[in-house]
């Protein structure tokens, strides 16, 4: 008998200091253990539980998957998984010591029968603190959305984005100065195109970004030749290895195909009932030591006195 | 191999519905939106040609399987089966993530086993019900590999059936096809066979 005892006592020191939840309730659902764990996360000491009905300790999990995971222990002897990931935190318990107004900790729950012989089904209640493991895959999707950010293309129209953009004008810009040949940008911007978001929604307004964008895209084919979206509606031409002169007929043909898509705008305030494009275009010279910002400053420069002399048109940087 | 009867093969088929019924409203509770879920026919095959029917579309494909074993009137190891891809859709549509990684993360893995553990405590349950008898089940199992690898984690015996349930399930006006297995060795699909026309003959008042 002692050695029953003792083993009894050695069981009881065991589910006492295991790192995991365990309550086990009987047929009636009354809560007959209470570990030390749920003790110490939840602050309520065993005593204050102990032959108490289950869903009066916890009256928001009535109605619940735990509901029906315990009767399916009790009656069916089927055990039942409740995951992080559908319920979060089901059971109010926190990291020891935790302040007022912390969060719960999250938690994976099991739920088991218990067969003894001689008395009816009990079932024991499992939970799994897994805080830890959450936190580490919220940070993995953070880390992949940065990276997926940090991609090349455009979400919307798949042309490649400012960041490629930037990346490519920059190398673009040390070939020109080894090389010595020219290089040229062209800012191009479609008119009217907040008229055109309030009168057809944004919708439709994206569809006439991404229509425009492939027309354009189709028209630079040269393989070093990069069209991006530069912000909202406007879009940016890398052309290397061409003059001024080349770059002021690429635009002017751009203009003419984008005028020639015949996409319908009521709201342009003009004649023309569809959709254009203004564009400013600037060269980088040979024998001028010209800087990025001031290529693309000269390019929107030369893009804004086009929009002020009536849209639909081109001009050349000033000289 | 397996001759039910047109009428021992509708009164599974009926009470496998009423299964997945449970099943549906239990997880319409968690996602608090509509889940419908149905079984429009069983088939009874050996283990080669179910392997052979789960791998279909394209050799080498991979499932995720979420198993169970059970064990009293008749015993079986049960698994819901789905297409790699369509277990990430179908956890997703649960969790309602907007971060979808190319695998299943270790967390999103345990909620697959909980559907599953939903599914097939469900299915089970409704048979053991209408037998009125009794089966222990386990906790739910997560397996990915190619239909033959998961089939064979259960044995090699040559002589199983397996016990072909289609499941549709829909959620989110998406319809997403899976399968869920019974493993049965002969005396099981004996017992199963036994069982079903006991509840037969009990409904149709010659008991």
């Amino acid at each position: 008998m002692p050695e029953v005892l003792h083993r009894l006592s050695l069981l009881e020191s065991i589910v006492g200091a295991i790192n995991l939840g365990a309550i086990v309730l009987d047929e009636n659902r009354s809560i007959v253990l209470w570990n030390g764990w749920m003790a110490r996360h939840s602050d309520w000491p065993a005593a204050t539980v102990l032959g108490r009905d289950f869903f009066e300790v916890f009256p928001d999990l009535q109605h619940k998957r735990i509901e029906s995971a315990i009767t399916q222990a009790l009656r069916d002897n089927f055990q039942s998984l409740l995951s992080q990931t559908l319920h979060k935190s089901p059971f109010p318990l926190y990291a020891p010591g935790a302040s007022e107004g912390q969060e719960r900790m999250q938690q994976a729950v099991a739920v088991t029968p218990i067969n003894l012989p001689g008395v009816p089904r009990h079932c024991l209640i499992q939970i799994n603190d897994v805080t830890i493991a959450v936190g580490r895959e919220k940070l993995l999707r953070e880390q992949t959305l940065v990276l997926r950010s940090q991609t090349f293309s455009d979400g919307l129209t798949g042309v490649a984005n400012r960041r490629q953009f930037d990346v490519t004008l920059e190398r673009e810009m040390r070939r020109a100065i080894r090389t010595g040949n020219p290089l040229s940008l062209l800012m191009i911007d479609i008119d009217h195109f907040k008229d055109y978001n309030d009168y057809y929604g944004h919708q439709q307004g994206d569809g006439c970004l991404i229509q425009v964008a492939a027309e354009l895209a189709a028209m630079l084919k040269r393989p070093t030749d990069l069209l991006a979206r530069y912000g909202g509606e406007e879009f940016a031409a890398i052309l290397p290895d061409t003059n001024a002169q080349q770059a002021l007929q690429m635009a002017e043909a751009i203009r003419l195909r984008t005028a020639g898509l015949r996409i319908p705008h009521e709201k342009t305030g003009d004649q023309l009932r569809h959709i254009t494009v203004s564009i400013g275009a600037a060269t980088k010279h040979p024998d001028q030591p010209l800087e990025i910002a001031a290529l693309i400053g000269a390019a929107d420069r030369a893009l804004y006195l086009s929009k002020r002399s009536g849209r639909n048109r081109v001009t050349a940087q000033p000289a | 191999m397996v001759n039910l009867t047109e009428l021992e093969n509708d009164a599974l088929v009926e009470i496998f519905n009423i299964g997945v019924g449970h099943a549906a409203a239990a997880m319409s509770e968690i996602v608090n939106e509509e889940v419908v879920m149905s079984v429009p026919s069983i088939t009874f095959l050996n283990r080669t040609d179910a392997a052979e029917l789960l791998g279909s579309k394209k050799d080498g494909e991979r499932i995720c399987g979420v198993s169970q074993h059970y064990s009293g009137a008749f015993a079986t190891e049960a698994i819901l089966m789905f297409p790699e891809d369509k277990s990430l859709e179908i956890v997703r549509l649960m969790v309602g993530d907007s971060m979808p990684l190319q695998e299943l993360t270790e967390m999103e893995q345990e909620a697959m086993s909980e559907i599953g553990n939903i599914i097939l405590n469900a299915c089970v349950g409704t048979l053991a019900n209408l037998f009125g008898s009794e089966l222990h089940g386990s906790l739910p199992v997560y397996h990915v590999g190619t239909s033959t690898e998961i089939l064979s984690v259960f044995g090699e015996q040559g002589d199983d059936v397996v016990l072909m349930l289609h499941i549709d399930f829909v959620l989110a006006r998406h319809q997403i096809h899976g399968y869920v297995a019974f493993v049965l060795d002969l005396s099981a699909l004996h017992d199963l066979k036994e069982q079903v026309d006991r509840y037969l003959a009990r409904v149709l008042g010659q008991a």
